[in-house]
């Protein structure tokens, strides 16, 4: 499978994990999406830096890199930036691949 | 809401299985991800959510080691650290806290709050590891430390409980052994005076007892004559100062203070009458021989402490009382139990009537007022 960023290498041992840690990221997006409506940008610098923080700790480089453009996009109040990190994140959780090695 | 990742369990080999990790975030797929690393080296890993559910399990069930995150809910990292750190059963605890690479105010608020190490997101499972394996270390080697210290400490108090236990009842020595704290030594201090009730106790008839050709009867006689007399002493909470031949020094109110000294000391004279009889009946149905206790008990200013040379030294006291009582064991007949005025002042309500005889007066060497004597066993 060709190396790109909807294909993730992630450590055999974690896989049983996974598919929670999917399941929440789905669910993060609703709640980017519920706080960018609320304009609640202290929400969203929270969400953001969550996603940083937890993104690369299970091999998902891209998720922390949109959850901190997310948390630098609330800091200063740039929803029209927030709003393409949202779209940018729903989509690559419909397209991941994930490969266990 | 997020759901909670539960990591499978591995093969963890069951040496390692004892040490207890906490990690306490809000983010369960954080927690659940250390858990997982954790478990997979063989650690027990918990997780918990929030500051304040990690506060109560804590102080119920301390872990040995906590990974913390800083941002949380409700009581955060750094608050958490500093009450931990604050608290004498759980400052000990290693505390490694979990923020961004790039969050300088956040590390330098965590050194302010006691944490003995960082831990950054995202997390590296090699760093991880490295850091809980070394405060793994230090946490096993200051435990091992501590139980040898322990066991240290035991083995001295119970060196000092099995000399003292020679000399003073069980809960005098006890008393000795928690009065002294850590690592000193009982009454290294100056000799003191105080006001001491000193008995003498003697054997009649010890000399024919001597006389017996059976050497182990002798012995076990004594052993059985001293026995009854260390019983009464120690039940009514004196001190045993010098054993030699048949004689018995006892102090009372020494070393440490009792409120009714004299009382006590009348009531193990007492004791040790009565519960010498049946043994003295015994020894004249077996050797013919007649025996009984004679006592001197007086009460007075004494000077107690660690006297002699540095090559031979005996807890001990010394003064009036100790030589007036000297004075009335020899007095003594058997079955008698003489004390002085000032004793006698002390336990005139408790001797039964009919049961004191004045005996006169004694005059002791050096001692211009002459003593009043008392045999307080005379209707016993």
């Amino acid at each position: 499978m060709p190396e790109n960023r909807y294909t993730v290498t992630v450590a055999k041992d974690l896989e049983d994990l996974i598919p929670v840690f999917i399941r929440n990221r789905q669910k993060e997006v609703e709640s980017l999406r519920a706080a960018l409506n609320a304009a609640d940008f202290e929400q969203l610098r929270l969400l953001g830096h969550r996603m940083k923080g937890v993104g690369s700790s299970y091999g998902f480089m891209h998720v922390s890199a949109i959850g901190k453009q997310i948390e630098e996009g609330a800091r200063s109040a740039d929803r029209s930036t927030i709003e393409g990190c949202i779209a940018d994140y729903a989509t690559y959780l419909r397209k991941i691949t994930i490969v266990y090695e | 809401m997020s759901e909670l990742a539960v990591p499978h369990r591995s093969g963890a080999s069951q040496e390692h299985v004892n040490f207890r990790v906490l990690v306490v975030d809000d983010d369960p797929d954080m927690a659940g991800f250390l858990a997982h690393i954790l478990k997979d080296e063989g650690l027990r890993a918990e997780t918990l959510s929030d500051g304040e559910t990690a506060l109560v399990n804590i102080l119920a069930s301390p872990p040995d080691l906590i990974l913390l995150d800083v941002m949380m809910p409700g009581l955060d990292g750094f608050e958490l650290c500093s009450t931990l750190k604050q608290d004498d059963a759980t400052a000990l605890i290693p505390v490694v806290l979990i923020t961004s690479l790039d969050d300088h105010e956040s590390r330098v608020r965590g050194i302010a709050a006691g944490a003995d190490d960082f831990l950054t997101k995202p997390v590296k499972r090699e760093e991880l590891l490295a850091r809980v394996r070394t405060l793994r270390r230090l946490h096993e080697t200051r435990r091992e430390l501590e139980s040898r210290h322990l066991a240290a400490e035991i083995q001295r108090k119970e060196a000092i409980r099995g000399a003292f236990a020679r000399y003073v009842s069980p809960r005098l020595a006890d008393r000795i052994i928690h009065e002294l704290g850590e690592g000193g030594g009982p009454f290294k201090g100056q000799a003191r005076r105080s006001e001491v009730v000193a008995m003498f106790v003697d054997l009649r008839g010890f000399t024919r007892l001597t006389e017996l050709s059976d050497v182990g009867a002798v012995v076990e006689m004594l052993n059985e004559y001293f026995s009854v007399l260390t019983d009464a002493a120690y039940q009514h909470d004196g001190t045993i100062f010098n054993m030699a031949g048949d004689s018995l020094l006892i102090g009372f109110n020494v070393p440490f203070p009792q409120q009714d000294a004299a009382v006590q000391a009348y009531r193990a004279a007492i004791d040790m009458v009565d519960q010498f009889m049946p043994v003295s009946a015994h020894w004249k149905r077996r050797f013919g021989l007649d025996t009984g206790i004679g006592i001197g008990i007086c009460k007075g200013d004494a000077i107690f402490g660690n006297i002699g040379s540095p090559h031979y030294m005996n807890f001990t006291i010394i003064g009036n009382p100790v030589n007036t009582a000297a004075r009335l064991v020899q007095m003594a007949a058997a079955g008698e139990v003489l004390v002085c005025n000032a004793v006698y002042d002390a336990i005139r309500e408790l001797v039964p009537a009919g049961a004191v005889r004045p005996r006169g007066e004694v005059s002791l060497r050096g001692k211009s007022e002459p003593v009043s004597v008392f045999n307080v066993s005379a209707g016993g």
